[in-house]
This record gives C-alpha cells, sequence and structure tokens, in this order.
C-alpha cells in the first residue's frame, strides 16, 4: 500500500504526496513544475490549450494519447507518463511538428500553440492520416482565436508521419515502464487535512487495484465520487461547484477495462473511453460512430467514458438516445453483488440515478441491433463539433411490408430525462412511413415533450427542432433504402 | 536583399511553438509573491452596504482584502469620459462589477473566499437592452449625426421606400489568455507592472492614479499579449489596478490572472446594436437616401463607446455612395458590463446594417442584390466622396469587385444555387458577394502619433522598442523588417525589445489597425536619423581624395551588413565595424524617432472633416448551406480578395486576413451572448459561447490580394491589414438572407444577427408559416 502517487513527465519521475495530490495536471505543471508551455484557458476541456500527451503501458511499450491537461487530476495518473511541449524539442532542434508550425505562420498570439502542437503530435504519435479532413477532425478540440486555422491545417500537410521518431520510441526505458506497471498492482491511499479552510476537512483519495477493493472503498464512504475519465468531474471541481472530500479513482481497476461481444450484446466495461467505444463502433455501429465523430474531442474521447456519460446523467448527453432506443442495459455491482437495469428505467428525474451509494456502475451490456432495423441518431447544437448537444434525438424501427412493425424513439434536451415518446411511437406504428405521418408524428412528439429555454437555447426552438426531425427522418430515410428482411 | 515584403516567421514563433514564449503568469513567481483575485457583484443593480470582509480576511492562507476605501488615490478613470470607477463604491452597476481585491498565498485560499462572501446588496432593477434604456433616456453624450443632402425630402419623393430595424448582438473578444498583471514594489513607492495589455501607457496612467502617484513613478511591461483584439486596449486597467494595490500595501510583488469565467463575466464585448432604417431608390436600385437611427448597448459605463459610435457612423456606409443620407447615433447606457473595443471597433455593426439594407433593395426590385452593391459603389472620379466630406480617390473597390465576381464565378452559381432551392426540400443555400471599406487612422487626431527608440550596439547588433505591444499580429516581425532595411543590416541582428513606459512615452493604444503604421514609421525615423550621423562619418572613412572621391554623406548605401560609397563599391566597410568606430569617434549611436499622421482632421461636432489616411478596402464571396429542419448553418466555401498596398510581410498578413474573417464569421453565425433576465452572462465560457472551431473553416478557402497602384502613402507603402478583414464575414451573413430570400420569393426575410441555428430556423418557419417563435425581438436573448 503507498500513500503517494507515481508518475513521470517528460522522462522524469515524480512521487506526490497529501494535499499536493489534489490538484490539476495543469496546475502541477505549472506552479510545481515551471513547466509553463503547457496554458490553461478554459480550465473544462473545450480549448484544447492544456493539451499534453498521456503514455499508457500497454503490451511492452508505452502508448501516447493527446488529452486535455486542465480536466485530469493527479490522482489519474498514477502509473502514467506525461508529455509536455517542452518534452518535444531534441537538443536544438525543433520537433517536425513545431518547425511546421514556424514555416506555416501557424501560430500569432502563440497562446493555444503549444495546445495545437501537442494534439498535431499525437495524431503522428498515433499514425493517422494528415489529410486536411483528418487534421480537421483531429484538431477539434484545440480553439485559437487568431489564426483562423487554416494555416495551421498548412502546417499539418507539410509533415510526413513516416518519418517522425515516435515519442514511444524517443521515451522508452524499460525501468519506467515497469516503475509504471508496478503502480497497478500496489494500491494507494492519500489522507490528509485541508489546509485552506478553518475546518480542516479530511480528504482520503483512494486508488485500488481491485473491483472488490474499489466497492469496499465506496460502502464505507457512501459520500466519495467516483473518477474514471473525470471530464465531467473535473470540470465540477476547476469551477468551484464540487469540492469532493473522498475520491475513489478506477485508474487500476483492469475488471472494468475493454469491450467485449457475448451473445448478442456488446458489453463495455465501465472504464471503456470514448474512443475505444468509437473503435468499435465505426465498424459495427455505423451511426453511432456518426454521432461519436462529433461527440467532444480526441482529447476527450480518449479520457471520458461511456459508463461516465450514463453515471453523469445529463439529459442531452449524447450518447443518450441511442442507449435509450438500444434498450440497453447498466450493469451495476455492489457489496452483494451484481443487478442489471434497464437505461429506460434507470433515471428517476434530473440526475435522479437508480443507483445504490455502495454501488458502481461497472458495465454497460448494449443489445447488437438486429441487420433489418434502422436507426437514426441526431445531435442539433449551435456549433457542429465539440458543442453540447440542444436537442437529441434517435430513431430505431424496423418496416415490414412497408409499415412500422417496431418503432423507438427517445429525444434529449426537452424535458428532465432522455424522454422516450409513447404516443407518438403508437401513433406510428403499424403506418407506412410516408412524409404527412411523419408530418403528424412531429405535431404529436411537440406535446410530449417539456423543453425550457436556457443558454443554449428557446424552448421554441427545441420544440420546432424535435417537431422538424421527424421531418428529416423521412428523407434521411429515403435516401437509404430500408433493408430487406 | 530587403527584408520589407519576405515571408518571414513570426518574430517569437519558436518560442510559441516550444512553450518557451512567457506569457503573464507564466513569469516565475517572485520570492513572496501574492496570488489576487476579486469578489464581484452578483447583481445587475443595487445599493452597496459591505459583505462579510472580515471574516474573508482571517480566513487561512488570506493576506489582504481590499475596497474602494483602500484605494490612496482617486476611484474614477475612464478613457473619454471618467465614470468607470476601478471597484465599485456605493452603488453597483452590472454583474461582474469588482468590488473587492483579495490577496492571499495560494489559490486554494482564494478559492475558498471566494465561496464564502456573503453580500449585502439592495437589489434594483436593471436596464439592459436598448428598448430600456431609450425607455429610461439612459444615454452616454450626446446624439451625434454625418448627414449629407436632404434625407427627408428624398423619403417624399423617391420611386421606392423601405424600412426596417437592424438587429445585432455583440461578441465577446475571446483572447485565449485572460486579463493578467502583475505588479512588483520598487523603491520609494514606485511600481513596476506587468501587463497584459495593448496599452501600456494608459496602464502606467491609472495605476498612479489609483495610487495617488506620479505617473513618473510607474513603469509598465508587456512582453506580449495571448491575444487582444481591442479587449486589452482599456480594459487591462482595472486588474492592473488590483496587482498594483496589493503590491503597494503589502510591498510584496501581487500576480492577478482571471479565469476564463470571470474575464468573460467581468469585461466588455462588442457592443449589440439596433439600428431603425430607412432608405430609398431609384427603380434602377441606385440607392438615394439613407437615413439610420443608431443606437449601441453600451453597458453602465462610457469606456470607448463614443468613439465606438463615430466609427459606426462614419462606416455606415461601407462602400457606398450615397447622395443623401443622415446617420445618427445614440450610445445607451445599460447594466451590463462596459462594452469595448474589439477589432472592427463600432465599424463592423455600421457595414452589416447598409448590407442588409442593400440586400433589401435589391429583394424588392427583384434584382441581382451583386448588381446593387456595384451600382452603388465608390469609384474614384464622380462617386467618390463620403457623407463626412472625405474624398476617395486611390482605391480600387470597383476593380475589387469586378475580379472577384469573375474569379469567383459568382453568377453562374448564383443561377445554380437558385434552381437548386428550388428543388431540394432538406437543404438551402445562399450565395453572397460583399465589399469592405474600412478608414484607417484613430478618429481621435491626437491618438495618431507614435515613438520609437533605436540602440546600436558596439558589435553592430540593434535593439529596438516602440509603444507598440505585440498581440500576436506580428508587429514585432514587421518592425525588424522595417529595421532591417533602414540600416542596410541582417533581420538576425535586430531584436524588438519589450514593450515599456520607461522606453516609449505617451505612446497610443495598438489599435485602429494603425500599429505598424505609427510604430513602423517611428522606428524608421529614428533608424534614418541614426543613418545620417553614420554616413556622414562613412563618407569620411571611405572618401578617397586621390580618386576624386570627396566626403559626400548622401551617396553612401546601406545594404547587407556592409556600408559603400556609391561611386565606389569595390571599398566597403562592414557595418559593425563602421558602428564601433563612430563609437570610437564619439558618435551618438541612438535615436528617439517619432511619426504623427499627417493631414487627419475630423470634427465631431459637424461630423465634417478628413478622418482617414487612407482606406483598406476589400470584398468577399461566400455560399453557405442550411439544414432546413434545424437551420444548422455550414459555410461552404469563400473567396476574399483584399488589396493591402505593398505587404510588408506576406505570411503575416494572410494570416490576418484568415484569422480576422474567420473571427468575424463567428460573429455572424454561432456566437451568442445569452444574458438571464437579471443581467447575469449565461454564456461565459466556450462550453456555451461557440468561437468558430477548425471544423467550421469551409472546404475552399480562397485568399487573394489585388495591386493598387493609386496607393503611395504609409509605411513602404503598405497598409492596415488588422482589422478590414473581419468586415468581409458580412458576405456570410448576406449569403444567409440571399437563401432565406429563396423560401418565399417576393417577401422580404428578416435575419437577426448572428445567424444562429435558432435564428435562422425561426425564420423559416416564419416564412413557412409555422408556429411563431415567442422570444421578443431584441438584440440580445434574456432567458426568463
Amino acid at each position: 500500500m503507498r500513500n503517494y502517487l507515481l508518475f513521470y513527465v517528460n522522462g522524469s519521475r515524480y512521487q506526490v504526496h497529501g494535499e499536493q495530490a489534489f490538484q490539476s495536471l495543469t496546475d502541477f505543471l505549472r506552479y510545481d513544475l515551471g513547466l509553463t508551455g503547457t496554458k490553461v484557458v478554459c480550465a473544462e476541456g473545450d480549448c484544447g490549450s492544456c493539451t499534453v500527451l498521456i503514455g499508457v503501458p500497454e503490451g511492452d511499450r508505452l502508448i501516447y494519447r493527446p488529452i486535455d491537461g486542465c480536466i485530469q487530476y493527479l490522482w489519474q495518473l498514477d502509473g502514467r507518463h506525461v508529455v509536455t511541449v517542452e518534452g518535444l524539442r531534441e537538443a536544438e532542434a525543433l520537433h517536425p511538428v513545431q518547425q511546421a508550425m514556424v514555416d506555416s505562420f501557424g501560430s500569432q498570439c502563440g497562446y493555444c500553440t503549444p495546445g495545437f502542437v501537442m494534439a498535431l503530435t499525437g495524431m503522428v504519435e498515433q499514425q493517422q492520416p494528415l489529410t486536411r479532413q483528418s487534421v480537421k477532425e483531429g484538431l477539434t478540440g484545440n480553439l485559437c482565436r487568431c489564426t483562423g486555422y487554416e494555416q495551421i491545417i498548412d502546417a499539418a500537410l507539410l509533415l510526413n508521419g513516416q518519418t517522425i521518431r515516435p515519442i514511444a520510441e524517443r521515451y522508452h526505458s524499460e525501468a519506467m515502464r515497469q516503475d509504471l506497471l508496478a503502480c497497478a498492482d500496489d494500491p494507494a491511499t492519500l489522507t490528509y487535512a485541508e489546509s485552506h479552510t478553518p475546518e480542516r476537512h479530511a480528504v482520503v483519495i483512494s486508488l485500488p487495484v481491485s473491483l472488490e477493493d474499489a466497492i469496499s472503498f465506496k460502502a464505507r464512504t457512501p459520500r466519495a465520487v467516483v473518477v474514471s475519465g473525470g471530464t465531467d468531474l473535473s470540470v465540477q471541481m476547476n469551477k468551484g461547484r464540487l469540492a469532493p472530500k473522498f475520491i475513489l479513482s478506477l485508474t487500476h481497476l483492469k475488471e472494468l477495462e475493454g469491450l467485449e461481444v457475448r451473445g448478442d450484446h456488446l458489453r463495455i466495461g465501465a472504464k471503456a473511453t470514448w474512443s475505444e467505444v468509437d473503435t468499435f463502433a465505426a465498424e459495427h455501429l455505423p451511426e453511432f460512430h456518426r454521432i461519436i465523430q462529433v461527440f467532444a474531442s480526441p482529447q476527450i474521447r480518449n479520457a471520458g467514458t461511456l459508463a461516465g456519460n450514463v453515471g453523469n446523467g445529463s439529459p442531452i448527453a449524447d450518447s443518450m438516445p441511442f442507449l435509450y432506443i438500444m434498450e440497453t442495459e447498466v450493469e451495476l455491482t455492489g457489496p452483494s453483488g451484481t443487478r442489471r437495469v434497464n437505461i429506460n428505467q434507470f433515471y428517476r428525474g434530473y440526475k435522479q440515478l437508480d443507483l445504490a451509494p455502495d454501488e458502481l456502475i461497472s458495465a454497460l451490456w448494449l443489445p447488437l441491433p438486429h441487420p433489418e432495423e434502422q436507426m437514426k441518431l441526431y445531435k442539433v447544437s449551435k456549433r457542429k463539433d465539440l458543442d453540447i448537444s440542444t436537442v437529441t434525438a434517435g430513431f430505431r424501427l424496423r418496416l415490414q411490408d412497408h409499415q412500422v412493425a417496431d418503432i423507438r424513439i427517445a429525444v434529449g434536451g426537452v424535458g428532465p430525462t432522455v424522454l422516450r415518446l409513447p404516443k407518438t411511437e403508437a401513433h406510428l406504428q403499424g403506418r407506412p412511413l410516408t412524409p404527412e405521418a411523419l408530418a403528424e408524428a412531429g405535431r404529436l412528439a411537440r406535446a410530449e415533450i417539456t423543453p425550457i429555454s436556457d443558454v443554449r437555447a428557446s424552448q421554441d426552438y427545441r420544440l420546432q427542432v424535435t417537431e422538424n426531425l421527424f421531418r428529416k427522418l423521412y428523407h434521411d430515410l429515403e435516401a437509404e433504402p430500408a433493408p430487406v428482411a | 536583399m530587403t527584408s520589407v515584403g519576405q515571408t518571414v516567421p513570426h518574430d517569437s514563433a519558436v518560442g510559441h511553438v516550444t512553450g518557451e514564449a512567457h506569457y503573464l503568469d507564466d513569469l516565475p513567481p517572485l520570492r513572496g509573491e501574492l496570488v489576487v483575485d476579486y469578489l464581484a457583484s452578483p447583481v445587475a443593480r443595487g445599493v452597496l452596504r459591505g459583505a462579510n470582509y472580515d471574516e474573508l480576511r482571517a480566513l487561512p492562507g488570506v493576506v489582504a482584502l481590499y475596497t474602494a476605501a483602500d484605494l490612496p488615490g482617486h476611484n474614477l478613470f475612464g478613457p473619454v469620459i471618467a465614470d468607470e470607477r476601478f471597484l465599485a463604491e456605493g452603488t453597483v452597476e452590472y454583474i461582474g462589477q469588482p468590488i473587492a481585491v483579495i490577496a492571499a498565498q495560494n489559490f486554494r485560499a482564494l478559492r475558498e473566499a471566494k465561496q464564502r462572501v456573503r453580500w449585502d446588496i439592495e437589489e434594483q432593477e436593471p436596464v439592459l437592452t436598448i428598448d430600456q434604456a431609450i425607455a429610461a433616456q439612459q444615454f452616454i453624450g450626446p446624439t451625434r449625426t454625418i448627414a449629407k443632402g436632404d434625407v427627408e425630402a428624398e423619403w417624399q419623393q423617391a420611386e421606392h421606400r423601405l424600412e426596417g430595424t437592424f438587429f445585432c448582438n455583440g461578441q465577446e473578444q475571446f483572447y485565449l489568455e485572460s486579463q493578467a498583471a502583475l505588479a512588483v514594489p520598487a523603491e520609494e513607492g514606485q511600481i513596476h507592472l506587468h501587463s497584459s495589455t495593448q496599452n501600456p501607457t494608459e496602464i502606467q496612467q491609472v495605476v498612479a492614479e489609483a495610487l495617488g502617484i506620479g505617473f513618473h513613478e510607474v513603469v509598465c511591461i508587456c512582453k506580449r499579449m495571448g491575444g487582444g483584439f481591442g479587449g486589452k486596449e482599456t480594459q487591462a486597467a482595472i486588474p492592473a489596478v488590483m496587482a498594483a494595490l496589493v503590491a503597494h500595501h503589502t510591498q510584496k510583488a501581487a500576480r492577478v490572472a482571471w479565469t476564463k469565467d470571470d474575464d468573460m463575466k467581468t469585461t466588455g464585448k462588442r457592443h449589440p446594436y439596433q439600428i431603425r432604417y430607412r432608405a430609398t431608390f431609384t427603380a434602377e436600385g441606385r440607392v438615394t437616401g439613407l437615413d439610420f437611427d443608431i443606437y449601441s448597448n453600451a453597458g453602465a459605463t462610457a469606456d470607448l463607446s463614443t468613439s465606438i459610435m463615430e466609427r459606426t457612423l462614419l462606416h455606415s456606409d461601407n462602400a457606398y455612395a450615397i447622395p443623401n443620407v443622415r446617420f445618427r447615433g445614440t450610445v445607451c447606457r445599460t447594466n451590463l458590463p462596459p462594452n469595448t473595443a474589439f477589432r472592427g471597433f463600432g465599424g463592423p455593426q455600421g457595414m452589416a446594417n447598409v448590407e442588409n439594407v442593400l440586400q433589401e433593395v435589391a429583394l424588392t426590385l427583384g434584382r441581382d442584390p451583386y448588381d446593387i452593391r456595384r451600382l452603388n459603389l465608390y469609384d474614384r472620379e464622380q462617386q467618390n466622396q463620403a457623407p463626412y466630406g472625405q474624398r476617395l480617390t486611390t482605391h480600387v473597390l470597383p476593380e475589387i469587385m469586378d475580379q472577384l465576381v469573375e474569379e469567383s464565378q459568382y453568377r453562374k452559381r448564383l443561377t445554380e444555387i437558385e434552381a437548386f432551392n428550388q428543388s431540394s426540400a432538406t437543404t438551402l443555400r445562399g450565395l453572397a458577394l460583399t465589399p469592405v471599406k474600412f478608414g484607417i487612422s484613430f478618429t481621435t487626431k491626437f491618438l495618431n502619433q507614435g515613438n520609437a527608440l533605436v540602440n546600436l550596439y558596439k558589435d553592430g547588433t540593434v535593439q529596438v522598442s516602440t509603444g507598440g505591444t505585440e498581440m500576436g499580429q506580428g508587429l514585432n516581425t514587421k518592425i525588424r523588417q522595417l529595421v532591417s532595411d533602414a540600416l542596410g543590416v541582417g533581420y538576425s541582428r535586430i531584436r524588438v525589445m519589450t514593450t515599456s513606459t520607461e522606453k516609449n512615452n505617451n505612446a497610443s493604444p495598438t489599435a485602429a489597425s494603425a500599429g505598424t503604421d505609427l510604430n513602423g514609421m517611428a522606428a524608421v525615423d529614428a533608424c534614418e536619423k541614426i543613418r545620417t550621423r553614420l554616413a556622414a562619418f562613412a563618407a569620411q572613412q571611405l572618401a578617397d581624395p586621390e580618386a576624386g572621391i570627396a566626403p559626400e554623406p548622401e551617396l553612401i548605401t546601406f545594404a547587407d551588413d556592409e556600408v559603400w560609397d556609391t561611386r565606389n563599391p569595390g571599398r566597403r566597410m562592414s557595418f559593425p565595424e563602421l558602428v564601433k568606430q563612430a563609437y570610437m569617434e564619439r558618435i551618438s549611436l541612438g535615436e528617439r524617432g517619432f511619426y504623427r499622421t499627417p493631414g487627419v482632421d475630423f470634427n465631431r461636432d459637424t461630423g465634417q472633416g478628413t478622418p482617414f489616411f487612407y482606406y483598406t478596402t476589400g470584398a468577399a464571396v461566400s455560399e453557405v448551406s442550411i439544414d432546413r429542419f434545424t437551420g444548422n448553418l455550414t459555410l461552404v466555401r469563400s473567396d476574399l480578395l483584399m488589396d493591402i498596398g505593398e505587404s510588408i510581410n506576406p505570411g503575416i498578413d494572410r494570416g490576418q486576413v484568415i484569422g480576422g474573417f474567420i473571427q468575424g464569421v463567428g460573429w455572424v453565425t454561432n456566437e451568442e451572448l445569452r444574458y438571464s433576465a437579471s443581467g447575469a452572462l449565461l454564456s461565459y465560457s466556450p462550453t456555451t459561447y461557440k468561437i468558430p472551431n477548425i471544423q467550421d473553416l469551409p472546404d475552399a478557402l480562397n485568399v487573394r490580394f489585388i495591386q493598387n497602384p493609386h496607393h503611395h502613402l504609409n509605411v513602404r507603402r503598405s497598409k492596415a491589414v488588422g482589422e478590414p478583414p473581419l468586415m468581409l464575414c458580412l458576405s456570410v451573413w448576406m449569403a444567409v438572407k440571399h437563401a432565406l430570400s429563396c423560401v418565399r420569393p417576393g417577401r422580404i426575410p428578416r435575419l437577426h444577427l448572428p445567424a444562429t441555428g435558432e435564428e435562422i430556423l425561426r425564420r423559416l418557419t416564419e416564412l413557412e408559416g409555422g408556429a411563431a417563435f415567442q422570444t421578443p425581438e431584441c438584440e440580445i436573448p434574456l432567458i426568463a
């Protein structure tokens, strides 16, 4: 049992104890290590200025992926290697990504630039293609206010990824890898008394290495917040909306990792990141893949988990309509064992979950779609990419003799939870999907939803969009002929 | 080889990409340094009684808490009208207004203190919108007018008339580096202040005034900003005063670096506008009269709002020669944060309005909007007088329009798009071509000056300092290039130094796109003075009386790090050698340069004069695609064409054009400031305030420059490029209007700015006869 966290930054080893562990990676880099190249702008994962590479031992090497450093707290980095912009330069020579940015006028004020450099280096590291389109996708998580991005794309297109020496190779050290790997077998608990409050609250940060120990900690400290990717929780902490005293970090829980097809279900481990889910979806769930592509950014998809999306319980979470219409089951594990709840019954109100204080979400069970089904998912947001949805919707249907034999409709952003629309579903049941039937369904749907006006859109807009999505569905289904049963 | 005209990388590019370029919060901490933050008003309007300050002071780690009462000097400032308080006193005027400054040993303590504040404020009903301000008769300064001809008579007799109301929302600057300052106490009460500011001179002055000391007791330093865009022209002052106040009282270094959320909540933005317009025109499409009653939402204090309105009035013609005009501008005082400078400085709102009017003229007559724009465009010979009297004789607007309409295949695409819109049930497309004419100079005459300091060292290297600040626009790179040519020395021998009021006094803000014009000219002036002295000395050294070469300083050439007499190019001195010898001969190797823009003068009382040294012009064609069901907009293609004179650095200027354009695209499309009914900004971080993302770039973005043989002014015949490209974005907004106009031909669609998906769907639904949206028509959305 350890009482410290262990990780590496640019090849150097760090052990962090007590209160020092309760900070974001970027605060640690900037204020403790003086590595100020990594910038913080929004502190919520929306600008990418804090992008760093996180190396995780996988197989016989470390795999490096770009993530937003401002929404990683140190307890998530135990057993990881962090590479920052300061770690790219070899002696005096700029890294090829850096040189390309210089040559193409990829920087103006320069504040976002380290983030872009790291995100681009992450693309090179993962051997992603460097076309105009793929570069846009790879840099979706980085905001620049000066350049209008065009010269950053120019820089990326100058690169030949094949000729660039990988970070994994440059920083490879068997001693470091073994050191990091050992963390996963050695649980850590950090305890301290807060120094900045008169009450001097006790704080406990727990990094168990088995699910059993994790459940046990949760049972003993029901108020503990559970952290995996932390892409939502860290934002709440950065903004002062949450100051947890008990933290349960899932970093080392191997039982919760990975995706696996079991019979006619896909079991998605609670720690499976969006990127991992997307790799499966790209091949097997094309419509869900399309939504994941406009969900968040590579940095967030590399950290955030689908189970976290479910556990957070936001009615505008992009995965929700899909999970609803697929009748996904949430697997919950507690001291007395495991149970599965259909996601359609999992939410009892706004962010009210059917989850006991001593239970963890351990997996999601996604029924795989039948080949004769059709599915359409919609995400309507102000900006197409990296924006929280205004309205989301999912339609799953099966036609028989040109008539609706089975239909499920879920809409998000129009009520305290994602809503299924039973009356609208009933109206369409047994009817042919004509423009008139769908237009009428859209009007019925308006009556089944209860949207509000907020920072993203007015109630009017949400009502009208929901109605219109039925008309849009008609055209989208018409554009792709129904599969034959 | 000359340096000017070369595509030299940005002066700090290597620092940018390696993370070694320091911004304010990156400077290493000083011994005992305190971190500083502030407590802000939670209500938009009220009587301030106090808070649990003593309780907060007693928290662990909290070192000090100061209010207005702790300012040794005065608490009122303002660049034009002194009506703004550094720290609220007696009343609060907007949500986010700083009330108290807290200094602590660490961030945890600051955060805890902010969480525990309990206010005693008597809340009052705020005034938030232009309509509410008009009803309450709350204005800042007098209504200003620029007029020409007789619009009333024209209204009576015109063949065609139209009228309406234009609404546009504001825009957050969204510089990535938020406001920040570091104050270091120096000997005998002096303060050395690092500030992320476009205006070190103003920071020096306001800090001195707040502390009640002479300007000479304060040095303000700015190495660089992580973006400014106008947002750090005046509004870097309050954070600077916060840091200085703590340093003054505690005698410890004090640093403030606002969070993005706090910055967005507290600082001002581009002004929302409401403009009541009337236009008259002939059946041929010649616009004969424009009558604009213009209101801006200034927020709680004057800031630069009256100057910004002035630029709106001076740009309400955009590129069009109109015989009868009356532009009246009124600045409204509301309980929002004080709105301020933002790239374009009131120009974009005025130009958006007139472009909307011209589009409506075309729709009324059933004509191609391009033809209406081309018909009314300024030329150099007849249609060349602006409403304020200045004649436009050296521009190439007609050539720009003619070239762009051809190159972009505008006509063919317009026909194709309109046919497409008749057949598609799912998608609407739109196309528009709009010009930009932007006047260069501060319209406040005295600001049109700059100074520079050039120091030569004995090894022939050069340090240059100017009053201009680097915010990414490439000013320092261009200064280096200009100095390189002016002294005939290699670019690498020159360093542009940190901006400091110690070296360059009484500087104007780096604003109005004039940074290179003013500071570049001043630097060249200093170089020329030094060169004159060196030439006189070199002429002696290089003279060869036996070969008939007498000393002739005018014939001494400085180039490529060498110096020679033109009559005897075989005999050369290296520049370092000359400098070294000149030093030994006790010749001064430093010089101050000065420049004031000639000829500019504008009388704001009469609305007449020559406000501008010259104009930067251009035009853009943009094509958009709209999802008919959601209103979501995609920018498909843009073609930009600009006259920026002889470019000092084409790589930097291309970046300014694209960056400005995309920033403008954000303003006209998805950047939407939404407020609560009580006046709280709801969209205060990038989660909810959506600036353009890399995926918002059009698939095709073509950028070209046009030659202008008529332009002979300014440093090396260059033109200012900072602000003008932003307004190329109006092509995108007008393309949306064009798309909507295809839904119900014959009906003129309304369209507020920005054209968000919601705004577009609202107009589509309106045109298609669906249920009308209930949201009231207002320049800013207020969410109940």
